[in-house]
């Protein structure tokens, strides 16, 4: 057994490392960095259908804060974003859980809960107004099987419309949840169960106090995952209410499409774009500091 | 040099062939995707075969996604041959910005500035410049009824003026069927703003308003007696009509199940598909009384920035063939809208097709509709305004002040 | 290595417990897809009717058949099926370049002590969040200037780059789980960087890579704007022609066709789901440390 790989070859590999990584810096750099950078400097123009050099100060954001739309958006967004989070974590955990049980038909039970993550939203949606509208869908059929005082009229309410944006996207997006954290349950030594049992552990607590903790990073890519679909939920909200009804139900994804492509306002949308990317980095940068600190700690440990 | 003067001529003779090969290539964007629309279409693309181009088709369904895939194409260097938009402002950014070509050849070959009407000649001639070849005129804002359903609820016949209209909607109540057919999404509760300014407030009130942008006739008595009536308006539609489809809105009214609808006259696909009949099963009026107006509105198509010689004659030749009137007459034949042109044969149209260009005669009853008056950007603020005093409880005053806001711009 | 005991399931309440709430979830996952099966199998005189539930009076495949093949999507009247192998042509290599990246990343950063990458990781994560239709122009010019714009090669790539955040972080945070003794121990017995990823990391990676399969397989095939900009007239992928299908501004809107459409659109990611399944095997990195 060789005691350490010589200096040189040390360095080489490391070097190795940095090749590799330098695509992602590539893209970093030019394509995210880039494409943000230029956006920013949009926000402070008078862009119509093209974008233009001018400068124009902050009266863009000044508009942004005074339409009542846009405001509307960002109550909607954090109301939508806790909500719909929470419930697929806890969803995804559930459905992996159960299926982690080794139960007959696991491919297709996996199948049934994956296949609303397969289809385009643009007709799920669609079947999901249909049957939370009053009229038509689950209120009137329920009704019609004897129970006359039944509602469930949340899609035409102002108030209420967020939860059922809530519920079709729960559906389509908690598959991939449990997928997620089925690959880590799947990725933790079955002997950990097997010891427990020994020791007289039920199967609950064992899930609760062996399994989660070190499903941790599988947590983390389910959550970064909702995270970034809640940011960009347009779909769902195009396909169900059209942000309706009136502006209830606005997202601040369709508010930026509407006004770069509908409306020929891309100074405005670059706006409301930098204001989310803002609002984002403001709640990423604990999660950095973390991460600096860790490695530091590490660092030091090493 | 003989030799090379022979070269160049051997050359260029090879270049025109190669061009006539190609016999004018002209891809096209535009958002007709449904079979209604795609029969429509090929009545142009078969025109414009005939007069020996080639047509490439790029369709893009939804008019957002096209006119972004044309916008993005010339962005890239890349443009199409003609791109489709709304007879509106959506495309005067896109000269001011310097990317379309003009066609001022065809329009002074035709004669546009004789017998195009007003309304289109404003949307379309910018800076003294023709930039966008008319296709059609559609309405957006016509009567739609079911006979057997007003038969039901005892309305005698169609109402004549906006009063008989609203009698006739508290009779349908009465009978228990839904008076207005009505899908709550932004574009159609601005389409029955808009209408109702126009039938309600006159028309005086709707120029003021979309034209002038005089945010002091918000304030004066037709606008607030408009927003009163669309408020009553309100109250003649049914709980599930949030987010509905007008498609949706359009079967309740072939079914019987509802009364009126108010929308464009595309409807006239949604009742053909279901093999109902104009004047047998429906019936339809584009407002109130012989002097009513009548909206212009409808499709056009521009031509983005290119120095290609082939390309221009392209161009050209497709703004040729769309206006001759016999492609005019099959094509709105089976896209549902009018002619832009009033001398055609009229034989094979419907009757609501009929009275429509029999309205369109009298240039006192052409009215613009908004798109061509407002900028994008405006009219989505006047949007937003009325979506949110259509579905909450406002009052006329803070409508009122709401709109003036929107149209200080 | 790792041996448990085959459990033959017994019929306890915790077992029937278990089956009931499976199911029931599978019920409420299944019944969008019940209206959607229902409606594509009605004719239209039926749908206008709005009785959403109900089963079919008339049976008919004909939306089944019009949405692949006859379907009008504009000029053309021939269905779907048109774009097929142009998503097809799209989805295989995107996919696989970045899974590759993603991978690379991940281990690289996982294990490899290079100083920048951290952060560099962390401006990753927040590019993740950016809304691509605020990025299309610059990309549009970017594209257009090395002569990209409107190709297959051009499309590849921008699907390779908005794949990265997130296959990077799903690799590296699976990375994050793997035993260190692992890599170390590969260390010591002489592997290089490229060694150690293709002959340990990559063969132990399977579940997550299943994982990376459906997303970026599902993200791709069913993507639209980004085909419809960047891939050019003669690549367009099939979701063009399905929006086709589907979305009308003013047209008639044939509801039966549209949801046979999309049930057609999500059978090749459908049978994704259901192959992947052999890569959801339990122990893999387990069994590594203790053989």
């Amino acid at each position: 057994m060789r005691v350490g790989a010589p200096p040189a070859a040390r360095r080489r590999r490391a070097v190795a490392a940095q090749l590799a990584l330098l695509p992602m810096a590539i893209t970093v750099i030019g394509v995210y960095l880039g494409t943000v950078l230029w956006s920013v400097r949009i926000s402070f123009s008078s862009s119509k259908i093209f974008p233009t050099d001018d400068f124009v100060g902050l009266s863009q954001y000044l508009r942004l804060f005074n339409t009542e739309r846009w405001i509307v958006s960002l109550h909607n967004i954090a109301v939508f974003g806790t909500l719909f989070i929470a419930a697929c974590l806890v969803l995804g955990f559930l459905l992996a859980v159960f299926l982690d049980q080794r139960v007959r038909g696991e491919n297709v039970l996996r199948t049934i809960f994956l296949y609303p993550y397969a289809m385009s939203f643009v007709a799920t949606g669609l079947i999901w107004q249909w049957m939370l509208n009053p009229a038509l869908g689950i209120q009137s059929t329920v009704r019609s099987l004897g129970f006359p005082g039944f509602e469930f009229d949340w899609i035409v309410s102002q108030d209420k419309v967020i939860y059922t944006l809530v519920i079709a996207a729960v559906w389509q997006a908690s598959g991939l949840v449990m997928a997620v954290l089925l690959a880590g349950l799947r990725g933790i030594d079955d002997a950990l169960w097997n010891a427990a049992r020994i020791d007289g552990v039920p199967r609950w607590r064992y899930y609760l106090s062996v399994v989660l903790p070190q499903l941790g990073p599988a947590f983390g890519t389910a959550f970064v995952l909702l995270a970034v679909g809640v940011v960009k939920v347009y779909d769902v909200v195009i396909a169900m209410t059209q942000g309706g009804p009136g502006n209830a139900s606005e997202v601040p994804a369709k508010f930026i499409m509407d006004n770069l492509f509908n409306r020929a306002n891309v100074g405005l949308a670059s706006a409301a774009s930098t204001v989310m990317l803002l609002t984002v980095l403001a709640l990423l940068l604990p999660w950095w500091y973390g991460r600096a600190v860790q490695s530091r700690r590490e660092a030091a440990h090493a | 040099m003989v030799p090379t003067t022979l070269k160049h001529l051997t050359l260029v003779a090879a270049l025109i062939a190669v061009g006539n090969a190609h016999a004018q290539k002209a891809t096209v964007i535009h958002w007709w995707t449904s079979g209604g629309e795609s029969a429509a279409v090929k009545e142009l693309a078969d025109a414009y075969a005939k007069a020996g181009g080639t047509w490439v088709d790029e369709a893009v369904a939804g008019a957002d996604n096209a006119r972004a895939a044309a916008i993005n194409r010339i962005a890239g260097g890349n443009p199409p041959t003609a791109a489709q938009f709304n007879t509106s402002k959506q495309y005067h950014d896109v000269i001011s910005a310097g990317q379309l070509n003009d066609i001022d050849a065809v329009a002074a070959k035709e004669g546009w500035d004789k017998w195009l009407p007003k309304p289109i000649v404003d949307s379309i001639k910018v800076n003294g410049h023709y930039y966008a070849v008319p296709v059609n005129i559609h309405n957006p804002a016509w009567f739609w009824y079911s006979k057997s359903a007003l038969q039901k609820a005892g309305v005698a016949g169609e109402p004549k003026t906006m009063d008989e209209f609203f009698a006739a909607l508290d009779k349908l109540k009465a009978a228990g069927l839904v008076p207005l057919a009505f899908g709550g999404q932004s574009w159609q509760e601005w389409i029955t703003f808009y209408s109702m300014l126009l039938d309600v407030g006159g028309k005086d009130a709707y120029l003021k308003f979309f034209k002038d942008h005089d945010a002091a006739s918000v304030n004066a008595e037709p606008m607030r007696k408009t927003l009163t009536a669309l408020k009553k308006l309100h109250g003649y539609v049914d709980a599930g009509s949030p987010g509905r489809n007008w498609n949706d809105a359009t079967a309740m009214v072939i079914s019987g199940k509802a009364g009126f609808q108010i929308m464009g006259d595309w409807a006239k696909g949604e009742f053909g598909a279901a093999k109902q009949t104009a004047g047998k099963e429906y019936g339809c009026f584009a407002g109130f009384g012989p002097t009513a107006p009548y909206m212009v509105a409808g499709d056009v198509f521009v031509f983005p920035k290119t120095s290609d010689k082939t390309a221009i004659e392209a161009q050209h030749k497709l703004a040729t063939v769309f206006t001759s009137p016999t492609t005019q007459v099959a094509f709105n034949n089976k896209k549902g809208s009018i002619p832009v042109r009033t001398d055609v044969d009229t034989s094979k149209m419907d009757i609501c097709a009929q009275a429509g260009l029999q309205a369109m005669k009298d240039p006192a009853r052409q009215i613009a509709n908004p798109d061509m008056l407002m900028t994008p950007d405006m009219v989505g603020a006047v949007q937003d305004v009325i979506t949110k005093f259509w579905n909450g409880n406002q009052s006329v005053d803070d409508a009122v002040k709401a709109l003036q806001g929107a149209v200080k711009g | 290595m790792s041996h448990s005991p085959t459990r033959r399931s017994r019929v306890t309440p915790a077992r029937l417990g278990l089956y009931a709430l499976l199911l029931s979830s599978a019920a409420f996952f299944l019944l969008p897809l019940y209206v959607m099966l229902a409606t594509s199998l009605k004719p239209m005189e039926e749908i206008r009717l709005g009785q959403l539930f109900t089963l079919p009076l008339h049976v008919t495949i004909e939306p089944w058949i019009q949405a692949w093949a006859s379907a009008c999507t504009g000029l053309e009247c021939r269905g779907i099926q048109v774009g097929f192998w142009n998503s097809v042509k799209i989805v295989v290599p995107s996919t696989i370049a970045s899974i590759f990246f993603g991978a690379l990343n991940g281990y690289a950063l996982s294990f490899w002590r290079v100083r920048w990458a951290g952060r560099l990781f962390g401006v990753l994560m927040f590019g993740a969040f950016v809304p691509y239709q605020v990025m299309m122009y610059p990309l549009v010019r970017a594209l257009a200037s090395v002569n990209l714009f409107g190709t297959l090669t051009g499309i590849v790539l921008i699907h390779t780059v908005f794949g990265m955040p997130v296959m990077t972080l799903l690799f590296r945070n699976y990375y994050a789980g793997v035993p260190s003794e692992l890599f170390k121990a590969a260390r010591i017995d002489g592997g290089g960087f490229w060694r150690i990823f293709f002959q340990l990391m990559l063969p132990m990676s399977l579940p997550i890579i299943a994982v990376a399969v459906i997303m970026q397989m599902t993200n791709i095939w069913n993507d639209f704007l980004l085909g419809l900009v960047f891939a050019g007239r003669e690549n367009l992928p099939m979701t063009v022609q399905l929006n086709n299908v589907i979305n009308t501004t003013t047209g008639e809107r044939l509801y039966n066709v549209n949801m046979a459409a999309t049930v057609l659109t999500s059978l090749l990611p459908l049978a994704v789901y259901l192959i992947s399944g052999r890569w959801f095997v339990r122990g893999i990195t387990a069994g590594a440390v203790k053989g």
